[in-house]
């Protein structure tokens, strides 16, 4: 026991154990102590040029951020308590700073809330379904053939990389107006982010049980749906799920192109009159957003739990 | 009847199997024999063409299995089943589809894609189970189970292929005494009772001795012993194993101390979960 700690090198003090250690750990601090100051600096330079470029200066964030204020000025509703929850008069219309005043289209807007989430939701299908298929063919480990592999990768690369608002652009020109342009546009994107984490999540399984099934005479359909797929779904459904609050969001902007949803009405009352009714409609839109993420995340949460606890 | 003409395997650097020429008759039970990286596992990947042969041919009935292409292909797998030393099952499945994914070339796409069995199927997979004392944990979770409980389930799906061969892939080395006894009393059963051609990877020289009616020893992926248990002496043996001669020796008297039969190790330990 106490040769332990009162162990002497058999030849010589220069080859003991703990001052060995002891020097080889201080030139790994050194060595670390030089990567980490160069990194900084030059992070520091990166941040001083990009916001040389961009002209950010105290100045003008000074004179600009009253501005976004005095903007959110001329939208808010001018509310008056004691006509606020006023009904509509004989004319059929609400007093002015009523609440029914200031959502006045109150309907309106929650029919196309409804027909955005109905676009993530579609979206997020179909999106899924793709991405499904194409990230077998992707991972390294199951695509069918080299050359499959890399054309599915780089199609992937391709739908990701481009934002959804650019395909909405020319979808509608293409498709015509309306929700058709935003679903296809959010499809294509959402199988571009998908099928990379769903290949990545592939390339992770193990290829024991496909193995096991192409024993048994499975083709390569069989070898992915018996051999890989019960191995990846959950992590499948938790992308999925979070993707639906990504999408909802998406469905939410394209509209501003002409491709469906809110944005359509948001883009509207901006550029048309730029007063309550803005705030009126933002209101909403952040609210089924949030409630649409609180409500995925607790079911994405409740299933990776259940997951961890096998 | 196997067939095999000078079958080769090459890797890029290495030969893992040198020209091999050597016939199986129906119903043997054949078990190989060496040292790790010997050859084993190539060769009895190459009879369902896990592995592809690089050289060589391989007959059965007279068919020439090694220009089995597609189709025909997959029905050659599904006719020889295979056993593997890790299961290869999908471990969040339960049992049952486990085992009756031993029947998926007989389906269609549609099928197969939606996972639809028919009741003869499912009779046909539980009565596979039942044999090996498994049909209790049908509906479990495959992953749930133990090493041996898994291997005899992987069983029950290579017999629901009815295959005319049956290869076994190093079966017992990740199980414990018992269970290795088991799993290779089963073996024998279906070699004896269906007739069954079973040809078995082994590590360890007692197993192979006490089970099988062929060995064939390999050496650097040359077949150096090929005759019965009796033919196998001591000084064989130790030709073929080398310098690890000691511990397949020493291995074979602490972990296989196997008699096939003798008192036949039923599975009474039912684990219930």
């Amino acid at each position: 026991m106490a040769s332990i700690t009162t162990n002497t090198p058999a030849n010589g003090s220069d080859k003991d154990p703990v001052s060995l250690f002891e020097s080889h750990r201080r030139q790994m601090i050194r060595d670390r102590m030089v990567v980490n100051v160069t990194l900084g600096v030059l992070f520091i330079a990166f941040l001083l040029w990009s916001a040389w470029i961009s002209r950010f200066t105290p100045d003008r964030l000074a004179a600009g951020l009253p501005r976004i204020m005095e903007y959110f000025g001329s939208v808010m509703p001018s509310l008056q308590w004691d006509v606020l929850f006023e009904s509509r008069d004989e004319a059929g219309r609400f007093p002015p700073g009523s609440l029914g005043f200031w959502y006045n289209d109150f309907w309106k807007y929650i029919r196309l809330i409804w027909e955005t989430i109905r676009m993530a939701l579609t979206a997020t299908l179909i999106g899924t379904g793709l991405a499904v298929i194409l990230a077998f063919l992707a991972a390294r480990n199951t695509t069918p053939a080299h050359w499959v592999g890399v054309a599915a990768r780089r199609f992937l690369e391709f739908c990701r990389g481009v934002p959804e608002i650019l395909f909405a652009l020319v979808l509608v020109f293409a498709v015509g107006i309306g929700p058709l342009a935003g679903v296809i546009a959010i499809v294509i994107h959402a199988t571009g982010a998908l099928g990379k984490l769903s290949s990545e999540v592939v390339e992770n399984a193990s290829m024991r049980p496909v193995d096991g099934i192409k024993a048994v005479g499975g083709n390569w359909f069989e070898q992915m749906r018996y051999g890989i797929l019960p191995q990846v779904m959950p992590n499948y459904t938790s992308y999925a799920l979070w993707r639906f609050e990504i999408n909802v969001r998406a469905s939410a902007v394209v509209g501003f192109v002409g491709a469906g949803g809110i944005g359509a009405e948001l883009s509207h009352v901006i550029s048309f009159y730029s007063d309550d009714r803005v705030t009126a409609v933002l209101i909403l839109i952040v609210l089924t957003v949030t409630m649409i993420d609180l409500l995925s995340e607790r079911l994405r949460h409740a299933l990776i739990g259940k997951e961890s606890l096998k | 009847m196997l067939e095999f003409k000078a079958l080769t395997k090459q890797f890029k650097n290495t030969v893992a199997v040198k020209p091999a020429t050597f016939t199986i008759p129906d119903g043997q039970m054949v078990g190989i024999i060496g040292r790790s990286g010997a050859g084993k596992s190539t060769l009895l990947r190459m009879i369902n063409r896990l592995n592809e042969p690089s050289g060589g041919q391989m007959l059965f009935q007279g068919r020439d299995i090694t220009a089995l292409k597609g189709r025909d292909l997959r029905e050659w797998r599904n006719e020889c089943a295979m056993v593997f030393q890790q299961f290869n099952l999908v471990g969040r499945l339960n049992v049952l589809t486990n085992v009756m994914s031993g029947r998926l070339f007989h389906h269609n796409f549609f099928s197969s894609m939606a996972g639809v069995f028919s009741e003869k199927e499912r009779a046909f997979a539980i009565r596979a189970l039942d044999r090996l004392g498994m049909a209790h944990v049908a509906l479990q979770q495959t992953d749930t189970l133990s090493g041996g409980q898994m291997q005899r389930v992987a069983i029950a799906r290579a017999l629901v292929q009815e295959p005319r061969i049956m290869l076994a892939d190093e079966p017992i080395a990740s199980l414990d005494p018992l269970n290795a006894k088991v799993v290779m009393d089963a073996l024998r059963a279906i070699n004896q009772q269906d007739g069954l051609t079973v040809i078995c990877n082994l590590h360890t020289l007692d197993t192979a001795r006490q089970y099988c009616d062929r060995i064939i020893g390999m050496q650097e992926g040359v077949i150096v012993f090929d005759g019965t248990p009796k033919e196998l002496t001591d000084k064989a043996a130790r030709e073929i194993y080398g310098a690890e001669a000691e511990d397949a020796f020493s291995e074979a008297m602490t972990s296989t101390a196997l008699r096939p039969g003798a008192q036949r190790a039923q599975p009474e330990v039912r684990v219930v979960n």
